[in-house]
């Protein structure tokens, strides 16, 4: 593979990486698309590193997620004074 | 909490629209009286079958979703006694509007109304900083401090969490407010679109360059230490 083809498969990976660990269903790749990419990873360091980054990032902010979680007390709170205009709206 | 900024009876919701258009109309109701729904006066039993099935619209369609408002607001607002009063608003105007909502994707909606409500207070919107909460009574483990690590948490783990941090803070909040929204919050691309009135491209590329940045930074943080 040229150099140039190379650079050129690189940016199309790079474009589409975060996307492939995503999975979100907003923003899909192709079969076709996924499966190119998933070539490309396993040939290419470079890419496979920023993969392999980006991998550790989200599983890194996911634990901040634990302290991030809403005090049970508070979200009962907030139901429950909820609740209770709703019964006052109502009488 | 005083509660002082609760939506009294009667107040005009419906005054403060944005100029943007809305994926779900979530004022139209607020021009009616909440007290009096749809029913003619008199209908005593037609009142009471529509108050009924609003509490349990409520309960079915936006009491499960709390916690997600919630963790929402303490992200674009900063802190769990604002995202309190955020969400506390969003429920009331929420239950006002469930005449008017389809029974389907109740957190897309609701999220669309936390939106609305979070534009229309003039709350100060501090969506950068990860630990706004700065008042000492805050810091109750109850709500989650993040000072004391785990036990199997490993020093490695602690560095990369407190360079994470600083280099989550250094980002424009336009860019960690979605990295916040998406890799800690858990939502989809299409509710952070939602919930910050943005295309669903327009969250792809702050994600994908919030990720690229911090990428970058660690890697730089980590060639200094080495
Ligand atoms: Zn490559």
């Amino acid at each position: 593979m040229s150099t140039l083809s190379t650079m050129w498969t690189c940016h199309w990976a790079g474009r589409r990486i975060q996307r492939y660990l995503d999975a979100d269903p907003a923003a899909p790749l192709t079969a076709q698309e996924a499966h190119r990419l998933h070539r490309h990873l396993a040939t290419c360091a470079k890419c496979a590193s920023a993969a392999e980054d980006f991998r550790g990032l989200r599983r890194a902010l996911a634990t901040w997620s634990q302290h991030r979680t809403p005090d049970p007390q508070l979200a009962a709170r907030v139901r429950d004074t909820a609740r209770q205009l709703i019964a006052e709206d109502a009488g | 909490m005083t509660g002082g900024r609760r939506p009294g009876h009667g107040e005009d919701v419906g005054s403060h629209r944005t100029p943007e258009g809305r994926r779900h109309d979530v004022g139209k109701e607020a021009t009616k009286p909440p007290g009096f729904p749809t029913v003619t006066p008199g209908l005593n039993d037609a009142a009471t079958t529509n108050q009924a099935a609003r509490t349990r619209a409520f309960a079915q369609h936006v009491e499960p979703e709390i916690d997600v408002l919630l963790r929402v607001a303490r992200t674009l607002t900063g802190s769990w006694a604002d995202a309190e009063d955020l969400v506390q608003d969003t429920l009331i105007r929420a239950y006002r509007g469930l005449e008017s909502f389809d029974g389907a994707h109740p957190r897309a909606w609701l999220l669309t109304i936390l939106r609305n409500t979070n534009i229309n207070s003039h709350r100060r919107q501090r969506p950068d900083l990860l630990d706004a909460d700065d008042s000492p009574e805050r810091h109750t483990p109850a709500f989650g401090a993040t000072s004391t690590p785990s036990p199997e948490q490993t020093v490695t783990d602690r560095e990369l969490g407190e360079d994470l941090q600083r280099a989550v803070a250094a980002l424009d909040p336009k860019f960690s407010t979605v990295l916040l929204l998406v890799d800690v919050d858990d939502l989809t691309y299409s509710e952070v679109a939602d919930v910050l009135g943005i295309a669903v491209g327009t969250v792809t590329s702050r994600l994908s360059r919030a990720r690229k940045r911090l990428r970058h930074d660690l890697n730089a943080n980590a060639r200094r230490s080495s």
